[in-house]
This record gives C-alpha cells, structure tokens and sequence, in this order.
C-alpha cells in the first residue's frame, strides 16, 4: 500500500547527463592522445601525467580541507581536477621535471580554481593558468624541446628511470615557423613536415604533436554532445583564414595554413580547451565569437608577436572577456521582447 | 495560409528528447473507471473566476446537475458527475493551488451506472451547418468546458468571435508530448469522428476556414486514423493533419504554433495576436459532446501510468474521483514509497494527498517508484552550475535559464526580470537535461510566484 508521497517540483525525470560523465568523456576523449603521448615520449609522458593528476586531486582535496568543506571528498567525485591535470600534463615540455609540473599542477587547482569558489566559478581556465605560471616561472625549461622516441631511439623505454640529461632537443615546427617569419624565408622546412605533424613524429609538448589522436578524441566528444562544435570551429576556421591570409601574402614566411592548425597546441586547444564549458560563454553566438578571438589572436601572436605559440595566451585573454561576451550575447525571448 | 506549411516534418528550435514510455499504456484501449463512492468538484478548475457553489450541504444533485457557476465572462460552470447527496461544501485539496473550496458530493449506490461513451454516435456524415455560432458558443460555456490539455483556459471565451482579434487559423493540439501519457493518443484513435465532430463545430463557432492538426510522428496510427476521417467525413476540407517531430514540448502551445505556422507568438501574449485558436484535441471531443447530446463535462479521459502502478491503463473516469480511489482501481502500487504525479513527469505536479481529487485538466496520473525518482534528484549527485550552455539550447522559448534560476536563488529579482523569467512556460527541459542536476524549473517558478507578489498580482 502507498505509505510514502514523495513531493518535489517537476520535472520528475532527468537526462542521462551527469558533470561528472561529461569530465569522464573528456578523460576518454583524451586517451588517445595519452597513447600517442606514450608512443612518442615514453616514460616522460607516464610520469608527467601521473604527477600532475595526483597533484591536481591531492590539492583541491587540500582546497576542501582548509575550506572546511563538509565532505571534502564530494567535490572529487566530479573528475575536474583529473581533466585539468592531465590537460596541463599534456600541455608541457615532456623534458620539464617533474617538481615544476607538480608546481605547475598545484598552482592551476589552488589559485586557477578554487580561489574563485571552485568548479563553475573560476574565470580561468585552471590547466591554461597553471602553464602560464610554468612559463613565467621556467622560460627555459619550458621552451626545451625532445626529439620523440620514434626518432630519438636511446629515449628511455617505459618501466625504466627517466635519465633527464643525456635527452637529444631539437626545435618545433613553429620555433622554425617564427624563424621563418623573421628571416622573411624557410617555411618550406616545416612545410614538408606535414605527415609527421599529423601524425605527431616531431618535438612539441606531451600532448600537442599527434593531430590525428586528437581528432579522433575530439571527433568521440562531438558524437557524445559532451562538446558541441561551434568553439572548434570557430577557433579552427578563424586561424585557417588568418593562416591562410599571411600564406597568400608572403609564401617563404609563412608556412601554409594547414601545418599551422596541425601543429602547436590548435587542436588540443580547439577540441579541449576552448570547450572546458566554464570558462566558455553560454551562448552559441557567443561561443563563435570566443572562439573567432581564440583562433585570432592564436594566429596574430604565431606570425606577428614575439613568442612562435600563442593558444594559450589567447584562451586566458578569451576567457577573461567570457562575461562581457555572455552580457554582450543577451538572448531575445522566442516571441521577441515583451512590450512592457 | 501558404501550402508549404503542410509539407515536411515540422519542428521548433529548442526540446529535448526523454524517454517515451508510452508502450506501458498505449495498447490499452478506453475503458470505464471504477464506480466511486464519492466525488470532490473543485469549484476552481479553470483560469479565471472561481465557480460560487450552487448547492448546499444536504442537497440532492442529479449526475449532469449544474452545481457551480459564475458571472464572470473567464470562468467555467462545474457540474457533479454522479447522482447523490452534498456531502460538505469546504477546502479541499487542490494540486496546483493547494487548498480550494470544493463540493463533496456522496454517490447514490443504488441509482449511479457507469457513464456511457458517446463515440459511436459520430460518423462522417456530421453536419455542423445546423449549428450556429451562438449556439455552440452557448453549449460550450453551459458544458463548463476547459482546455483539457492542461491549462484550463475556459473554452468559450477562446473560441468565441473577437471583432477586436479576428481569427484565421485554428491548430489542434494532438501531439501529446508529455512522456508516458497515451490518453490523447487513445481519444483519436478511438473517437476520431467525435473529435473531426468537435474540430468543425469549433471551427464554425470561430468562423475559420484552415484548420491544422498537429500529431507527433511517434503515433503514425493516429495520423493514419485522423486522415482517413478528414479525407472521408463531409464538410472537412481545409481541415489538415500535419505530422510534427517528436520532441518534447511539441505540445506546448507556443511550440507548435512555431512548428505549424513558423511564426511565434509575442512574449506574454496570446495566440489571438497572430490569429490562432489553439485547442486540444479532448477538448474538441466534449465539444462535439456537449453541443450535440447536451451533455456538460463530467467525465475524461484519465492515462493512469508509471512503473509503480499494477494496472496501468486509459480509463473514462468521473471528475472528482480521488486519485486514492483510482489508484486502488488500478491495482494499487508496487512499492510502499512512490511518488503521484498528476500529469506526466516532466510538467506534472506531485501531491501530497491521495484524496485530490481527478480535475477537467488532469490528463494522466503518472507514478514512479522510489528507485526512479532517486535516479533523477539524488543519485546523480548536484554539483555547482557549469556553465555548460545546455540548458539555453533546450529551452524552446531561448531564455537563459541558469542564469534566471541564480538571480532567482540570490534573491535578484530585478536581475531574473530582465533576463525575462516570465516567458518561461515550466517546460522543465532545463532540468531535465542539465548535468549537474539543478532544479531550474523549480527556482525560476519559485521567482514567478515572488515575483507576483512583489506586485501584488497574487496573496502573499
């Protein structure tokens, strides 16, 4: 017999969608990448992401204690903190030891995240605010550059103690392109790397080189709606006209505008950065606009500024204008304004 | 009106897509509901002005008696569905307003038989040029009939000819979007002459020629029910059966309206502006009841549903019988702890008292055990807004229900208000697919109600 009532405002149902199987789907978005990122920087790879996820979760866990969070376990359980480090794993020298990853990591959850009241709240994006920490604590290290494994055969295999000094460096396909457009010639060299660019065979950071695994990680995020693609092609198509605009102009300077988006951190910023939803307006006009200004200024610091790679410059300046594009982005009412 | 609204399946911007579930109910054909041993007749049924009670304590009443009227132009007279003796006249449970007065009538055991159907008295050959305008605007408000879809909105002053708001078109609501519920599924599949009865009466008492019946693609057998009728029956040209996408709200007014006729209606306004009359397809058949047999509205059509309930099923049931009452008709429940819901899950209201009685606008009764309604608010734990955006791109009336709900949860009223909380038509899409599981419908209905009292449209 009916004993119990239950009572509670409609709807009584709910989707399948949860915030946590949205970050777990960008953990397995990412996992082709992690693969690529094993085949091409073997151990360094393993021991960054590890540091940097276990850092990432052993801090907000901090966070919750000094917070005096009721169950400080509970924030945990949405997997953020797992996506923001292995983000910012993938978005660092695979050189780079592992106490300023670790740094790196605890910066992009303390002052990134929870500072501004944890998930939802922060204006950053926590993984882009950590790397740009790292690379205004560690310029060096930051911009040392592996050869891969699959060129560089005496990298240490997995299983066996990462021997950081004896590691061969070579320059990345945009630290040629910059010299490029400062010489005014020699962006046929990287022009000719586009199948190891695809595919990732060239120097870079741990998660960036292979653009095929992130396609296809990116491609299991569209299919799942855990992003949508507005962003990614925003940022994508914004930095291909640039790209392209500067080709057309001056050839020798500039390499051509597929290399550009296959290269550099585009893609893992296009698919899994730019998308990080917080950070992002909630708009879909105003998600075109964020993402025209990602690929934009991506694009205007890779040819016209100082430094050869600029994603990550360009998604924090996106992000901190995100409220003033969700202002700008007012929806109208289906039946236009009411006449009040 | 342009043909090529007909053509191609028609849809809105907006919806999401719950889970059907109609295959609990849909095969189950009309049947008569139990034989009640009392009846609560809210005198408030409708929008508009509430019915001042006809009859006293003691008073004997006749099944069809007319125990409840008003003045007021927007109102609806209320009926008694059974033969008996006026129980009490007092507050009675009411699933919206909470409490409401209400007439409690106790049945004659010895003189009340089930409520026949009346659908075998329509065929094709309906004349509805016997009628005039008058007279069936008469019928329907004597009828005390309401939008039966939900709303309530009496039913007269929505047809009756508007110099000031003249009509062109008239849509018919068949979509039935609401999960689980199948009882507009059943009435035109099981009435369909009655309701093709009902749409021309409606159509001459409004004096429209195009008429557009807009069925969801998920119930192909109506559609297939439904034309035949139209392409049969006399004097039904111009009366169109359109097949709308499945996709929740489709049955929302506004959202079909978008979908059939592609335009939308103004933000708190109503679809007069744009020419329309927008009726359900129940309430085109207790139109074709009520003018042509005279009888009023006494009875519905009632989807009892949901996985807790023994006996689901579509059942013709007196209005004013308790949901307690129909429940133990249905076989009772599975589990001790289930929650009732008047209406489908999505919009539907959950009570809090089992003798509330059935309503004119309660199309279903839909009850989710313990394990289902933990799956939607407790198991998927709530986490903070992650500003996913998700919640904008299913609202089918473009609204940015996040950021209404947060205004509405800090207390900024003024802030909700220019982000237009009350265009909001508590969908429940939001919620529904929101992630990190925030009540959104709730705290935007919560700021509609505090809103209405700041200014003092409502008691406090």
């Amino acid at each position: 017999m009916l004993s119990e009532l239950n009572v509670s405002p409609a709807p009584h149902i709910s989707g399948p969608m949860s915030t946590r199987s949205v970050m777990l789907d960008v953990v397995i978005g990412l996992s082709p990448t992690m693969a690529a990122a094993i085949i091409f920087f073997r151990v360094y790879a393993v021991i960054l992401t590890a540091a940097c996820v276990i850092s990432a979760v052993l801090t907000e866990y901090a966070c919750n204690l000094l917070l005096k969070k009721e169950n400080p376990l509970e924030s945990l359980g949405d997997f953020s903190a797992v996506v923001t480090g292995i983000i910012l794993a993938f978005s660092i020298p695979p050189k780079l030891p592992v106490w300023a990853a670790v740094i790196g990591s605890v910066f992009a959850i303390a002052i990134g995240k929870m500072v501004f009241g944890g998930l939802g709240a922060n204006i950053f994006n926590p993984a882009m605010a950590g790397r740009a920490f790292l690379m205004a604590s560690f310029g060096v290290l930051m911009t040392t550059w592996t050869v891969p494994a699959t060129i560089d055969s005496t990298m240490p295999q997995i299983k066996t103690t990462a021997v950081y000094s004896d590691i061969r460096t070579q320059a990345t396909p945009l630290a040629l392109s910059k010299e490029a457009v400062k010489k005014g010639e020699g962006a046929e060299t990287v022009n000719k790397q586009m199948r190891a660019l695809f595919f990732g065979n060239v120097g870079g950071c741990v998660g960036e080189t292979s653009a095929l695994a992130l396609l296809i990680g990116g491609i299991y995020l569209l299919i799942r709606r855990t992003i949508n693609i507005h962003i990614p092609l925003a940022v994508l198509l914004s930095a291909f006209v640039f790209a392209l605009f500067a080709y057309i102009i001056e050839p020798q300077a500039n390499i051509n505008p597929a290399a550009h988006l296959l290269s550099g951190g585009l893609l893992i910023g296009a698919f899994f950065i730019a998308t990080d939803p917080v950070t992002a307006p909630l708009s879909i006009k105003g998600m075109w606009i964020f993402g025209i200004g990602v690929g934009t200024i991506t694009m205007l610091i890779r040819i016209v500024g100082e430094y050869p790679e600029g994603v990550m410059f360009s998604i924090l300046l996106m992000n901190a204008v995100t409220p003033l594009i969700d202002r700008l982005c007012k929806l109208t009412p289906a039946g236009g304004k009411p006449n009040v | 009106m342009e043909s090529a609204a007909v053509k191609g399946k028609k849809t809105f911007r907006g919806g999401t897509h719950p889970l059907e579930k109609k295959t609990l109910t849909s095969e189950c054909a009309i049947s008569a509901g139990p034989a009640i041993k009392q009846a609560t007749i809210l005198l408030s049924q409708h929008i508009g002005a509430v019915c001042e009670p006809l009859v006293k304590k003691a008073d004997s009443v006749e099944a069809g008696q007319k125990i409840g009227d008003s003045d007021a132009f927007v109102s609806a007279p209320v009926h008694s569905p059974i033969n008996g003796k006026v129980k009490e006249v007092s507050l009675q449970p009411h699933p919206v307003l909470g409490r409401c007065m209400g007439i409690v009538i106790e049945a004659d055991a010895e003189k009340n038989v089930p409520k026949q159907l009346c659908s075998d008295k329509f065929d094709g050959n309906f004349d509805q040029t016997k009628y005039t305008s008058e007279q069936i605007c008469d019928a329907v408000r004597q009828a005390g009939i309401v939008g039966m879809g939900g709303a309530g909105f009496p039913t007269r002053v929505k047809i009756e000819p508007n110099p000031r708001l003249p009509k062109e078109t008239m849509i018919i609501n068949g979509c039935e979007c609401e999960p689980y519920i199948t009882c507009d599924y059943r009435i035109m599949l099981e009435w369909t002459y009655q309701v093709l009865a009902g749409i021309k009466l409606a159509r001459k008492a409004c004096g429209v020629e195009r008429v557009f019946v807009g069925i969801e693609d998920n119930k192909p057998k109506t559609i297939e029910a439904m034309r035949q009728a139209a392409h049969e029956s006399k004097n039904s040209e111009n009366i169109d059966v359109v097949e709308v996408k499945t996709k929740y709200p489709q049955g929302g007014e506004r959202q079909l309206i978008e979908s059939i006729i592609g335009k939308n209606v103004p933000t708190g306004g109503i679809p007069p502006m744009i020419g329309l009359v927008v009726l359900n397809v129940a309430t085109c058949a207790a139109i074709a009841e009520a003018v042509v047999l005279g009888k009023p509205l006494t009875h519905r059509t009632v989807t009892v549903t949901g996985e807790a309930v023994c006996k689901p099923g579509n059942f013709y049931v007196p209005i004013g019988t308790h949901i307690g009452e129909l429940i133990d008709f249905c076989g009772g429940v599975v589990e001790k702890s289930a929650k009732v819901v008047l209406g489908g899950p999505m919009m539907g209201l959950a009570i809090g008292d089992l003798s509330t009685p059935i309503t004119k606008t309660t199309g279903a009764v839909t009850i989710l055990t313990g394990k289902q309604i933990g799956k939607a608010k407790f198991e998927r734990r709530q986490t903070a807004c992650i500003r996913c955006g998700r919640c904008l791109q299913a609202c089918p009336e473009h609204l940015n229900p996040t950021r209404i709900a947060h205004a509405v949860k800090y207390n900024k009223l003024d802030l909700a208000e220019s982000y237009y909380i009350n265009a909001c038509t508590e969908c429940g899409c939001c919620s529904y697919v929101c992630p990190a599981n925030i009540e959104l419908t709730g705290y935007i209905k919560t700021g509609k109600i505090y809103l209405a009292r700041k200014q003092k449209k409502m008691p406090q």
